[in-house]
């Protein structure tokens, strides 16, 4: 077993873990914080992405213990957060959910996105989703919603 | 007819009310549920496709924390059987865990208990497997022959159901032009990105088994589990909560929603199962698996004469509950013509059962086959005769003016213009623009070609074609709930299940559209036993056909009952009243439903003694008249780069005119087409779950099974036409399932027309670029061969 101490969404945590405990089993059963998503567990969906100090990663495939000391925020995490509130917005605005399963984890990336690359065109915007997979929109809805929360925080 | 009026009506581009809780990271699905002391299950599989005399030892220290087949019989559990009314058909259980024999990899073989998923998983892995491997069954054209390794000993040989659909064959000497070709559409996986997903426990307090489940039919399963478990139906209550994508999967029974509900009363705790990425693509969720040999015959001015064809089906080992393992070779068999005319059809058709896992019915079921073949066959009677394709489908397509329309194996067309969707599909892509491009060549050294795909679907499975077929489940009137509430809301009840098509919205905009209601005056509940009228659930594309249509009839009698007591309190005659804007109205005024809710719920005594006691509340039911189904339809138009040297194929351009009839929510109607569309692009050019000759899955991860991404359909057109049907409630039909029909038709014949100087066809599902290439090495060494021989 091995002690872990992280900030979960500005809460400060300690644990006492398995060393195989993955993050998002972390995340998920220990915090019940539910809303980070299992899609695949070997690291190709991105439905499990969370921040670790300000970057995405994928829960799935990061040990609880190699976040010791970091900060993580889930999707329950950002409820005083501008660049989110624009996506969700987006997202709703453009139909860019339909299961919902997936958007957790998209939302997260796309975040990434619109603060990283406020230069990013379609293309662009496309080629970074390429690590989210969503099995139900087609990822139009998806790609609309981040376009216009980019163009949103240009002007 | 909708008027597009209302503001929250039917037509009206509504924002999701599903929308905010997913936004939030706060949707509960399966997984997302705990409860006090619950158990983790991980569950051991068969490593091999076939074997016999399976012993199972259990990990030690296991004792009360693992189950196997010999448990449940000792509990006289009794097995999934599926029958069918197709004289012929060869029925077999479907063990919950296997039993002596092994059927294919990943057949569940034993159920592991701990306190933890992880610990669960250490005991998979400490139980000990014996058995005696045997020869599998894994071509299903060759398992089909007599003195094939046998699925099921006591079956004769492998065939389920062998159909022959006949009519008029003498015709065929009439054709003058034929062209005969293979085709396949190779085995793939659903994938919802949530999997199937089981959480049972027994309530002491209620005295009924709570199944949560990822289920699309709640009450089939509620059905299954009572007929398995020998429960009466009021002591089993199941719920889906939210579901993470369904697209068919989860529209069978899984023997995990029998065998989980069953050990969690045997260990008196709340047992949850949760399927992992490779349990899916591996055990579970397999789908498609068609072959086609077919001859497409014509005449001379390109007029089809109709269609021979011998179609194998690959159904896996066993028949899933409720919609058999006959589902895809039925429909192929007998609606292999599309949508055209033909005088003449002889198709044999036959379903084989294979040491692979059970084929589920996945978006569009058999059609994105069906549609494969009887679409390539055309584009090769087009280049046979020298004919532009998409000029010899206009010529054959069933045309407006004949509608309703018979098809030559009784089906009956209700309404729509196919050419028309042709003709735009065509104007919108631009065809006079791709064969100018084509004949100036690309810089890039690619050659671009275009190709399009029609098809029909039939949607909302009548009650009259499931009963010939003798399914489980046989969906008869859709019935809804609706309540006024104290407050002048209104909650409906409904037995279908939404996993992601918006249904919390389109449901309720029916609602508005008759109320005149505000859409957050409106709720719909759905996904639970408990709260709903009975359905067969969520399929077929038949929800918002159906449901919408039950709380259509419904709000009309609802409607009747809340205008008795408008017209008391307005003190005038019923029939001069009417409901809109959520009021009733007549000549001295109109009364809110608040206020009418006021009087029923608060102060009664305002009431007059004739009031109807049945109340504020109703259910009724819909379902289409006559017994028949609405169909929808469309022409997809897809432009492709190929690189010959590197086999890849990348999509210039595609093009969907569609026709669902009256459209509900045309946000709504978009992002299911489109997510469909990419579905079957997948289809077209990723999706495979490969098997090799002993049977063991090759495409186990989202690393070897490769899913369409955010890059790979950037550009999507669509355009609607809209006839209403005459069969349904505001002319609505169904749509969920028809984006992912044409696009594995559209893409290969764009290929085989950039390829047609090569001389090369695709045939097969995906078109890898190894495929391409392997068809461009063919199609070469023929050459050089006949050149040599001449
Ligand atoms: S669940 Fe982590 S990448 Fe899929
Ligand atoms: S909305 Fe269902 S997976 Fe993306």
């Amino acid at each position: 077993m091995s002690d872990l101490t992280i900030n979960i969404n500005g809460e400060h945590v300690t644990a006492n873990v398995e060393p195989r405990l993955s993050l998002a089993d972390f995340i998920r059963d220990h915090q019940r914080l539910t809303g980070t998503h299992l899609g695949c567990e070997h690291g190709v969906c991105g439905a499990c992405t969370v921040l670790m100090n300000g970057e995405p990663v994928r829960s799935c495939i990061t040990f609880a213990v190699v976040a010791d000391g970091t900060e993580i925020t889930t999707i329950e995490g950002f409820d005083d957060d501008e660049p989110m509130a624009q996506l969700r917005q987006a997202f709703h605005e453009n139909h860019a959910l339909q299961c919902g399963y997936c958007t957790p984890g998209m939302l997260v990336a796309a975040r990434d996105i619109v603060t990283r690359l406020p230069d990013a065109d379609e293309d662009r915007v496309r080629l970074e989703l390429a690590g989210n997979l969503c099995r139900c929109t087609g990822y139009v809805g998806i790609v609309k919603a981040i376009l216009s929360v980019l163009e949103q925080r240009c002007s | 007819m909708p008027d597009g009026t209302s503001e929250f009506g039917i037509g009206a581009k509504v924002l999701r009310k599903e929308d905010a809780r997913f936004l939030n990271g706060h949707g509960r699905y399966v997984a997302d549920i705990a409860r006090p002391k619950m158990l983790e299950a991980a569950i051991v599989r068969s490593p091999v496709a076939h074997a016999n005399n399976l012993k199972v030892t259990a990990p030690e220290d296991s004792k009360g924390r693992f189950f196997t087949a010999d448990d449940l019989s000792a509990d006289c559990v009794a097995p999934i059987h599926v029958v069918s009314k197709f004289p012929g058909h060869k029925g077999s259980d479907y063990p919950h865990l296997a039993n002596g024999k092994l059927r294919f990899v990943g057949e569940a073989v034993a159920v592991c208990l701990a306190e933890t998923r992880a610990a669960a998983e250490d005991m998979v892995a400490a139980t000990g497997l014996t058995f005696d491997a045997l020869p599998p069954a894994i071509d299903m054209i060759a398992d089909a022959e007599p003195g094939a390794p046998k699925v099921h000993d006591d079956w004769e040989d492998n065939v389920i159901l062998d159909s022959r659909f006949e009519e008029n064959t003498d015709a065929f000497k009439e054709s003058a032009v034929s062209v005969t070709r293979d085709f396949r559409m190779n085995r793939q996986a659903v994938n919802p990105l949530e999997g199937g997903a089981v959480l049972a426990e027994w309530d002491a307090r209620e005295e009924r088994l709570v199944v949560h489940s990822a289920s699309q039919i709640p009450h089939i399963l509620r059905n299954a589990l009572c007929e398995c478990l020998g429960l009466s139906q009021n002591q089993v209550h199941v719920i889906a909560p939210d579901v993470g994508g369904g697209f068919g999967y989860k529209c069978v029974l899984l023997p995990e929603e029998i065998y989980i509900p069953w050990v969690a009363m045997q260990v008196k705790r709340p047992v949850r199962w949760i399927q992992d990425r490779r349990e899916h693509l591996v055990t579970a969720a397999n789908a498609r698996e068609h072959h086609y040999s077919v001859t497409l015959h014509a005449d001379s001015d390109g007029n089809f004469i109709g269609i021979e064809a011998d179609i194998h089906v690959d159904s896996g080992a066993y028949a899933v509950y409720p919609h058999s393992n006959i589902l895809e070779s039925t429909m192929a068999g007998r609606t292999l013509h599309g949508p055209y005319k033909m005088s003449a059809y002889k198709v044999r058709s036959r379903a084989v059962a294979t040491n692979k896992p059970p084929i589920v019915p996945y978006r569009g079921v058999a059609r994105p086959g069906i549609c494969f073949a009887m679409e390539l066959a055309v584009d090769a009677l087009a280049r046979e005769l020298g004919r532009e394709p998409c000029d010899l489908r206009e010529q054959n397509l069933v045309p407006v003016e004949a509608m309703p329309y018979t098809t030559i194996t009784g089906g009956e067309f209700d309404s729509g213009d196919y050419p028309e969707a042709l003709r735009r599909a065509r104007g919108l892509i631009d065809l006079p623009a791709i064969r100018a491009r084509q004949e100036a060549g690309e810089d890039d050294g690619r050659q671009i070609g275009i190709g399009f795909g029609c098809y029909i679907e039939m949607t909302a499975l009548q009650t009259s074609a499931a009963a010939r077929a003798g399914l489980a489940a046989i969906p008869g009137y859709e019935q809804a709930q609706v309540r006024l509430m104290p407050d002048g809301g209104l909650e409906i009840g409904v037995g279908v299940q939404n996993h992601g098509q918006g249904m919390e919205t389109t449901l309720a905009q029916v609602a508005c559209e008759k109320f005149g209601l505000e859409i957050e005056d409106v709720a719909v509940r759905h996904g639970d036993t408990a709260t709903s009228p009975y359905s067969t659930g969520t399929y077929a594309s038949r929800s918002m056909v159906m449901a919408g249509g039950a709380i259509s009839r419904t709000c009309d009698v609802l409607g009747e009952r809340i205008r008795k007591i408008g017209a008391h309190l307005l003190q005038c005659d019923l029939s001069q009243t009417e409901i809109s804007s959520a009021a009733v109205t007549g000549p001295s005024g109109s009364v809110p439903f608040a206020e009418i809710s006021r009087v029923w719920y608060r102060n009664p005594e305002e009431l007059p003694d004739s009031v109807d006691p049945g109340g504020v509340e109703a259910v009724s039911g819909f379902r289409p008249e006559p017994d028949n189904s609405p169909f929808s339809y469309a022409t997809h138009a897809a432009v492709v780069a190929v690189d010959p040297d590197l086999g890849s194929v990348e999509i210039l351009d595609y093009v969907i005119s569609e026709d669902c009839g009256t459209i509900v929510n045309p946000m709504i109607v978009d992002g299911q087409i489109i997510g469909g569309a990419l579905q079957g692009v997948g289809t077209a050019l990723f999706e495979e779950s490969n098997y090799d000759a002993e049977g063991q899955p090759l495409s186990s991860t989202f690393a070897d099974y490769a899913m369409p991404g955010s890059t790979h359909l950037p550009v999507l057109r669509l355009d609607h036409l809209v006839t209403p049907s005459p069969l349904t409630e505001f002319g609505v039909k169904g749509l969920g399932e028809g984006g992912a029909i044409p696009p594995p038709a559209a893409i290969a014949n764009a290929v085989n027309d950039a390829l047609r100087e090569y001389g090369v066809e695709v045939a097969e599902t995906p078109i890898t670029p190894r495929r391409v290439l392997t068809a461009i090495w063919k199609a070469k060494q023929s050459r050089l061969s006949s050149v040599e021989t001449s």
